[in-house]
């Protein structure tokens, strides 16, 4: 690369500033003695760093134990409870009969008096039941 | 490594990657020289600002609020730096890179002209501003665009074209008169 005064454009004038022009090693052995002085630097951040981690780790950990064994602790009577609960039979529910629609009345054609006396809430029984009474029907 | 972002390699910098923090110095290491020979004038000193500015950017990474601004940060320590150097008239902040390794240019004849030539070119960037050195380095030497140049400098894009243009009419003009009195090579 030929550089002179005589160059119109200073830019190629200003190649001659470059340190790498002449030498093209000269960028890597820059940077290489950038590196190695750095060395101590970035091994101080790396330990310093491993540090950092174990210690957030470290300060987690204490209140973080005694709350997880007793979420540990919780969590088993909750599903030994469970368990129990399961493992008993279902009680009983007493079922009201259904209660007679007004509709399914009015289907069977049953007469005026049987009528009010559903209507009252008299009647609450099945509608086999119910026509047994308004029927007479044993 | 060369595809993360500056933020990216700063925060693996930070926690001691080596091999971020050397990208970041593979990036950057030719802008810093160049804010930093725009400044002192001369090679050696701009040699030991630009390499002591990365020693003390990693030592003081934490500080850099913006890492995705970590090239306006870097040069502002640079210039920072270079400023301190030229104002104290102190010389060798860093180690410098051996005499040896760096003339070892193959040819001694062409290496005396090179040098020749830098100093003249020293005295020419002389007759610009401080401003006007640094976005005609970074812009002719570094290959850098307006826009990169005005974001990184924290200057509008406009003005980092003026001082271009300005420094170039007064560079063309040293030069021819260079030239012109039998000086050119």
């Amino acid at each position: 690369m030929t550089i002179s005064f005589g160059d119109r454009d200073p830019a190629g004038a200003l190649k001659a500033a470059d340190p790498a022009c002449g030498d093209p090693g000269y960028w890597s052995r820059f940077h290489a003695s950038v590196a190695d002085r750095a060395a101590v630097e970035l091994a101080v951040r790396r330990r310093r760093a491993r540090e950092s981690v174990q210690a957030i780790l470290s300060a987690w950990s204490r209140p973080l134990i005694p709350l997880a064994v007793a979420a540990a602790v919780a969590a088993a009577l909750l599903a030994v409870e469970d368990a129990r609960r399961r493992g008993r039979p279902e009680p009983a529910v007493a079922m009201e009969p259904p209660a007679l629609a007004l509709e399914d009345v009015l289907d069977a054609g049953v007469g005026d008096g049987s009528l009010r006396a559903v209507l009252a809430g008299e009647l609450h029984a099945t509608q086999a039941a119910f026509m047994t009474v308004v029927e007479g029907n044993p | 490594m060369k595809k993360l972002s500056d933020a990216e390699l700063v925060a693996l910098a930070r926690s001691g990657d080596g091999d971020a923090f050397g990208e970041l110095v593979r990036r950057y290491q030719r802008p810093a020289y160049s804010v930093a020979l725009a400044i002192t004038g001369n090679h050696h000193d701009a040699e030991d600002v630009a390499q002591e500015s990365f020693i003390v950017a990693l030592e003081r990474l934490d500080e850099c609020r913006n890492p995705d601004r970590f090239a306006g940060w870097l040069l502002s320590a640079v210039r920072n730096r270079a400023r301190n150097v030229v104002r104290r008239e102190k010389v060798r902040l860093a180690g410098p890179i051996p005499l040896d390794a760096r003339t070892n240019a193959p040819d001694p004849a062409r290496a005396a002209e090179l040098a020749a030539l830098r100093s003249k070119l020293e005295e020419a960037l002389e007759t610009l501003t401080e401003v006007q050195r640094e976005i005609v380095l970074l812009h002719d030497l570094e290959g850098w665009k307006h826009a990169e140049i005005g974001e990184k400098l924290s200057i509008p894009a406009g003005t980092v074209r003026s001082h271009l243009h300005f420094a170039r009419k007064a560079l063309r003009a040293q030069l021819a008169a260079w030239r012109e009195n039998g000086d050119d090579r």
